[in-house]
């Protein structure tokens, strides 16, 4: 099917409402559209040698796991260095040794 | 997804009108943001990319009638989008200019599929239930749970897949972006680059062979 040479003509092209909603009603649904972002991100990140999207952090829908593990995993770490350290935390153990007498030596 | 300042949804709530179904407020709000999208800035390009994946997606399922092609052509889109933003001189609205680069191409890989003879009808996918030809109009999903409706709904549907499928791409083009996207004649004729006229004429034709078409295959007439 292809134009006939009729493209130029100023018509009105009045909507033909049955078949409009004849399309509407059959085919215009919300479809479910994939996630593209990450492809869309990984071509760029590809394309562009790395130049985009090379850090981790922009790329993805949302950081926001990447955030919480990080914290997560530091917290982690604190109460281990905590748990390891604090034994070796207290107050100092007074010096209960008395002090050598003195001894004059006699001239 | 959270409206944020700067961003295009940001721009939705204000009613105050210059041109044609421009707001002010979204006006200046786009410009900044294609400002941001121009500096490469990949927050700006992520939002970008998921205020319009699922149009730019149902646009091109409809053009090439197959999901995956649809997908990968989808990513496409928007990777010549981040090339090419810096080309784009705010002359017609960002989203005339998504389209536009969708069609565009659209019409190219469907190029070259044709060559490659793999756009099919058998490749055509069902998107979902539909309902009888006449009476398509305005039916839900909750109207169509008798099994005969929902095979002739089914029916209808790749009856419809084929017929756009068999269109040619300057007619099918203007058909789903009038009668499905609901897109102005002036955005289509910023779309095709063609006069309002003409594009008005072809929409009128592609109506006309798409009724004949889906009668024909049904065997029955479209009120």
């Amino acid at each position: 099917m292809t134009d006939p040479g009729h493209d130029e003509l100023d018509s009105e092209g009045e909507p033909d409402e049955s078949l409009r909603s004849m399309l509407k009603g059959a085919l215009r649904e919300d479809l479910p559209a994939p996630n593209v972002l990450a492809g869309v991100q990984r071509k760029i990140r590809e394309r562009s040698r790395g130049k985009f999207y090379a850090d981790g952090w922009s790329t993805a829908k949302s950081p926001l796991n990447t955030y919480l593990i990080t914290s997560l995993l530091m917290l982690a770490v604190l109460a281990v260095s905590y748990a390891l350290l604090s034994p070796l935390v207290g107050s100092p153990e007074p010096v209960r040794n008395q002090p050598a007498p003195v001894q004059l030596i006699p001239r | 997804m959270a409206e944020r300042r700067g961003s295009v949804a940001d721009a939705r709530a204000h009613p105050v009108y210059l041109r044609s179904g421009v707001s002010e407020a979204e006006d200046q709000t786009e410009r900044k943001f294609i400002e941001r999208l121009a500096q490469r800035d990949e927050r700006a390009f992520n939002e970008l990319v998921e205020l319009y994946e699922a149009r730019v997606f149902r646009l091109l399922l409809r053009m090439l009638g197959r999901r995956d092609e649809a997908e990968d052509m989808a990513q496409e889109v928007f990777v010549q989008i981040f090339k090419a933003i810096g080309t784009f001189r705010g002359d017609s609205k960002l989203s005339t200019w998504i389209y536009r680069v969708s069609v565009n191409l659209c019409k190219n890989r469907m190029k070259y599929l044709s060559r490659r003879h793999t756009d099919g009808e058998d490749e055509l996918e069902p998107v979902a239930e539909r309902s009888a030809l006449d009476e398509a109009k305005g039916v839900t999903f909750g109207d169509i749970a008798q099994p005969d409706r929902l095979v002739e709904g089914y029916q209808l549907e790749r009856a419809l897949q084929i017929c756009i499928a068999e269109l040619d791409p300057d007619f099918r083009e203007v058909l789903i972006l009038r009668d499905l996207e609901d897109l102005t004649y002036e955005e289509l004729s910023e779309i095709t680059g063609l006069p309002q006229g003409t594009v008005k004429s072809r929409l009128h034709r592609a109506r006309s062979m798409l009724k004949l078409s889906v009668e024909r295959r049904m065997g029955e007439k479209i009120p």
